[in-house]
């Protein structure tokens, strides 16, 4: 039982020990925003989604219908992945 | 109608309003984990970004602060995941213990890196938990999981450390 209770304090004391090392190493940081974000955020609005080429929405029907009519292409398309 | 429902209906006026009453909290939260302030606030414009993407799903009786500091947690796990540092360090006898100041400083460094290394989840559990000092309860809410998980998640990163701290030869004072 006194083994336990001193394996416990050794846990315990190295846990102490972890989270100060763990403070020294990490020293704090400054948590105040130094800028306005709003602008950035508002840019984003001005980027446009990535199109999509028409020949990659051929290829997707073309696979999806290759899948239907043979099932079992699934499986050697997922080897192949 | 109040702003909380004007922001679900995309009106871009109350979002802006909600950007510039919350855009502190959400960065103060981020930059606590990833320690990095250019990174924090990319990380911070990418939630914001995303809570007006997926207002759709967010009630309007429901907690903004909450909802925006969970994208900001997901948000910052993905990017300690993306960015976790690839080598480890040599393995060295254990137990010698020097006060030049260079060597304590390389030791710091050491141990930044293993804390780096480790996994993204128990990696954020322990910062906020154990640098941070955060309540738990509310680590358990950005992370959108148990108080009794957060407090596991440490647990794990403090063996995890251990382990690999003794293995380099690093003997935490």
């Amino acid at each position: 039982m006194k083994g336990h209770e001193d394996n416990y304090m050794t846990e315990h004391d190295d846990d102490r020990q972890i989270r100060d090392a763990l403070k020294q190493s990490f020293p704090p940081v400054n948590t105040e925003l130094r800028r306005d974000l709003w602008p950035e955020v508002l840019r984003k609005f001005d980027v446009r989604p990535v199109r999509v080429p028409w020949y990659d929405w051929a290829l997707v029907g073309l696979s999806a219908v290759m899948f239907l009519a043979f099932p079992p292409l699934v499986l050697v398309f997922a080897y192949h992945l | 109608m109040d702003l909380l429902q004007r922001f679900t209906h995309g009106e871009i006026d109350a979002f802006e309003t909600l950007v510039r009453q919350f855009q502190g909290d959400i960065y103060a939260w981020t930059v606590r984990i990833v320690r990095d302030p250019g990174t924090a606030e990319d990380l911070t414009v990418e939630t914001l970004w995303r809570v007006y993407r997926a207002r759709h799903r967010f009630r309007p009786d429901g907690n903004f602060g909450a909802w925006a500091r969970r994208i900001a947690t997901n948000l910052s796990i993905d990017y300690l995941r993306r960015n976790r540092p690839e080598v480890s360090f040599p393995t060295e006898p254990a137990g010698v213990q020097q006060p030049d100041p260079l060597v304590q400083r390389e030791t710091r460094e050491r141990i930044q890196r293993a804390f780096r290394r480790l996994p993204a989840k128990l990696q954020v559990a322990a910062t906020l938990a154990l640098i941070e000092e955060m309540p738990y309860d509310e680590i358990a809410r950005a992370l959108g999981t148990s108080v009794g998980a957060v407090k596991l998640r440490v647990f794990r990163a403090v063996r995890i450390l251990r382990k690999r701290l003794s293995q380099a030869g690093i003997r935490p004072e």
